[in-house]
Order: structure tokens, then sequence, then C-alpha cells
């Protein structure tokens, strides 16, 4: 059940890196193009097992390098370490409430595009860097933050309809038999 | 705690991070290619949508509304058709000319309307996706345009769609002449410039370029992959540094990318 789990992950991953890609408006309106996927590593890392967050890091950024123009798999690294770090953390990460999820959120959103521009520049490409990068960063951080707080519900609904759930016993488990002196003398 | 399953991961990301960054480009489009595939049926599951939204909307509209648009239409057809006429008159005194002249006949383009159908998911690259491809006869370095202007060129080429280039993008890099001065530079894309979408770079102009701020620029031509004569933008400033072999220029293009929904692919 928990390989069905990572594939519906995969399957959300996929869905949301298209919707951001098709969807023009938040790009229209803020120069910025949003990238969910850093809000879907934060949340599969403090719920899943190492090996979802590996397959995440790895279909991830191969789908999205998909629709780019940028170099194959430019996320993976900095994505796969956005997990490693959130998942190993886990149990100290505050999770139930909104605020600090939309702050892991926006945390998460920033981390990664930040690895991601460093590598690409490491490794001799040109990514179309200036000042304006920071506004998209800022709008970036924001979109993530958001996608966090939508992130959460889901995934807990997606593992729940996953689950494997325990069979129903065949009578009531809370009926206590209580024996006593009155009845067996 | 058992680190096994965190080193094996750890290594298995770190190796297919080292074999990507090395991939060749023809082995990079390739697994490009084949990763694409998975966005299928996504792909026909939003033009669907699309195209149902356009049959409810087209349903819905009130007759008086379409019927000024079609009166519209029909008066923009009449001014359209002289000027078709005048073009045409034009073509064929150009054609005998270039006869008489003994010079190369200029192929001819043959436009194809296509919508965009994605945007780069990466903020640092400026490239979109069409829902034109291979079976539709697309190729790659065909140039595409706007009714404005140059938008770029094609990049990449699947069977259903193909990735455009845009002007600023570091894969689209064009020869433009200056019209005023005759003066030719390369459009280049340029860190600083990321402000605006529609303010790129002009290289490589004469140090003593005549250039000024206003002046219009048009695909040169060489290289033979664009056509000469596209607009593609006006000076804002020339930066003549003191000294130096080249002068720079910075460039408002004549097409603002994105707001772009559809452009068209000149296919010869």
């Amino acid at each position: 059940m928990k390989g069905f789990f990572t594939l519906t992950i995969l399957l959300t991953a996929l869905t949301s890196i298209y919707a951001a890609s098709a969807w023009h408006l938040p790009r229209q309106l803020t120069g910025a193009q949003l990238d969910p996927l850093p809000a879907l590593m934060l949340v599969v890392a403090l719920r899943a097992p190492i090996s979802a967050v590996t397959a995440l890091a790895i279909g991830g950024s191969l789908l999205q390098s998909a629709l780019s123009s940028g170099p194959v798999g430019a996320s993976l690294v900095p994505l796969y370490a956005l997990g490693l770090v959130v998942h190993l953390n886990a149990h100290s990460l505050s999770q139930y409430h909104i605020g600090p999820r939309f702050a892991l959120g926006a945390i998460a959103g920033g981390v990664v595009p930040a690895l991601t521009l460093g590598l690409l520049v490491l490794s001799g490409h040109e990514p179309l860097v200036g000042w304006f990068t920071l506004w998209q960063w800022s709008v970036g951080i924001l979109g993530s933050g958001i996608f966090a707080v939508l992130f959460f519900p889901l995934l807990e609904w997606l593992d729940q309809s996953v689950e494997e759930q325990p069979l129903a016993a065949p009578y009531d488990t809370t009926t206590r038999i209580v024996r006593g002196t009155r009845f067996h003398g | 705690m058992n680190n096994r399953p965190y080193i094996i991961a750890t290594g298995l990301v770190l190796l297919l991070a080292i074999v990507f960054f090395n991939l060749s480009p023809d082995s990079s489009a390739r697994l490009k290619r084949v990763l694409a595939s998975f966005h299928i049926p996504l792909f026909s599951a939003q033009k669907t949508v699309e195209a149902t939204g356009e049959i409810l909307v087209d349903q819905t509209a009130p007759r008086k509304v379409l019927l000024q648009e079609i009166h519209e239409l029909k008066r923009q057809n009449q001014i359209l058709e002289l000027r078709l006429g005048q073009t045409q008159s034009l073509e064929r005194e150009n054609r005998s000319l270039r006869e008489q002249l003994e010079l190369r006949p200029k192929p001819e383009w043959n436009p194809r309307l296509t919508r965009i159908v994605g945007r780069d998911p990466a903020n640092w690259w400026r490239s979109v996706l069409i829902d034109l491809g291979t079976k539709a006869g697309v190729r790659v370095d065909m140039p595409v345009m706007s009714s404005q202007g140059l938008v770029g060129r094609v990049q990449e080429v699947h069977d259903h769609r193909s990735r455009v280039a845009l002007l600023g993008d570091p894969a689209c890099r064009i020869s433009v002449t200056i019209e005023a001065t005759g003066e030719s530079g390369i459009i280049s894309a340029s860190g600083g410039t990321v402000f605006d979408p529609t303010l790129v770079k002009l290289l490589y102009l004469p140090a003593n370029s005549e250039a000024r701020a206003g002046d219009q620029l048009y695909t040169s031509g060489l290289g033979e992959i664009f056509p000469r004569g596209i607009p593609v933008g006006k000076l804002t400033a020339v930066t003549a540094a003191p000294g130096a072999l080249t002068t720079q220029a910075s460039v408002k293009l004549a097409v603002n990318s994105s707001k772009l929904n559809e452009v068209w692919v000149l296919m010869p």
C-alpha cells in the first residue's frame, strides 16, 4: 500500500507541475512562475518514508524538466536535499496548524530555487538572473507557502484513501463482559 | 536508526544527478521527449476542456453581440482586402525587378496559427510550448511570430507539441539590423534585463555606432533562419564604452511574450 501511496504522490506531482505550467494567470499577474514541487516535497518528507522522498525527487525533477528548456534533472539534488533534511527532522517540526505549514512551505520554496540556481551556475549554464529574480523568488516563497497549506490536507486524504483499513469486528468491541458472584453464585 | 536506506537513496540521487548533468544535448533532448509523453494525457485533457469551454461560450453569446462582431469583421475584411490588393501589386513589381536584376527569388513563408499551451516551469528560462509538432510539419529553428513582430524560434519538436525559445532566452540569439543606420548586432539575453521581459541586450554593434534611442530593429536575414525584415523592437539606450571594440544597446522588444496566447509559426 505504501507503494501505491508513492504512485499517488507522483501523480500529484505530475498534475501540479503541468497545471502550474499551463495556468498562465499567475505569471501574467506577477511575472513569476510558481513551483509546486518544494511544497509537495515538504509534505511528503513529513509523512512518507525515504523511498517516497527519493521517488518524488527523481520523478518530480524529471517531469519538470520535460516542460523546461533547462538541463534534465536540474532540481533533483535540491529537492532531495530538502526532503532528506525535513525527513530526518520530522519529529521536531510543527505541522498541525496552518501557520507552521505555511512557514515551512515558504522556507522550502525559498531553498529549492536558490540551490537549483547555484547548481546551474556552477555547472556552466546561463540562467537569466537579475534584480527581478529577487521578486520572482519572493513570489515563489509566498506561492510555496500556499501550496503547502493545500498539499497537507490533500496528502492526508490520499494517504487515508489508499491506506489498508483494519477489518471491522463482527461485534461491538467496546462491550465488556463482567462476571460477578451475583449470577454465578 | 537504520542508515542503509538513506545511504542508498543519497547515492542513487547523486549518481543520477551526475549522469543527467553530463548528458549530451542529443541524449538530453531524447530523454525529454520520452518524459514529455507522461504529460500527453493532461495535454489532451486541457485541449478538451478548452474546446468545451469555447463551445459553451459560442452557444451562450447573445445574438446582438455576434451581429456586431460580424459587422465589425466585415468592415475589417474590406480594409484588409484593399491592402492585400496593394501588397500583391507591390509583390508583382518586386518579383519583376528581382528577375530583371537576376536576384534569387525570396522564399515564401506559410504562417500557421498555433496556441501557447504551457510556459517554462522555471523562472530563469524563457520558453513556451505550442500545440503543433512534427505531425504538423514543424521543424527546429522555424521562426515564430505574432502580429506585432518576432517572438522566438522553435527549439525542440515533439509529435504534437514544440518548445519555442523566446527572444531574450540564451537559446535564442538572433542577428538584427538597425533600420536607420543599417548596422547589425546580436540580440542576447542579459541578467540585468529580467526586470522587464520585453527588455534585452543588443551586442556587437560597431564601436563608432550611429544608432540612437528610438531606432527600429528588424531581423537581418543573416544565417537564413529568419526571413529578413521581421520587426524585433526598438532601441531604448545605446552604451558606447570608451576604448571598447563594440557598442552595446538596450532593446525594447516589439512583442511582450508573457501576454501572448497565440503565435504564428512560419513554415517554408
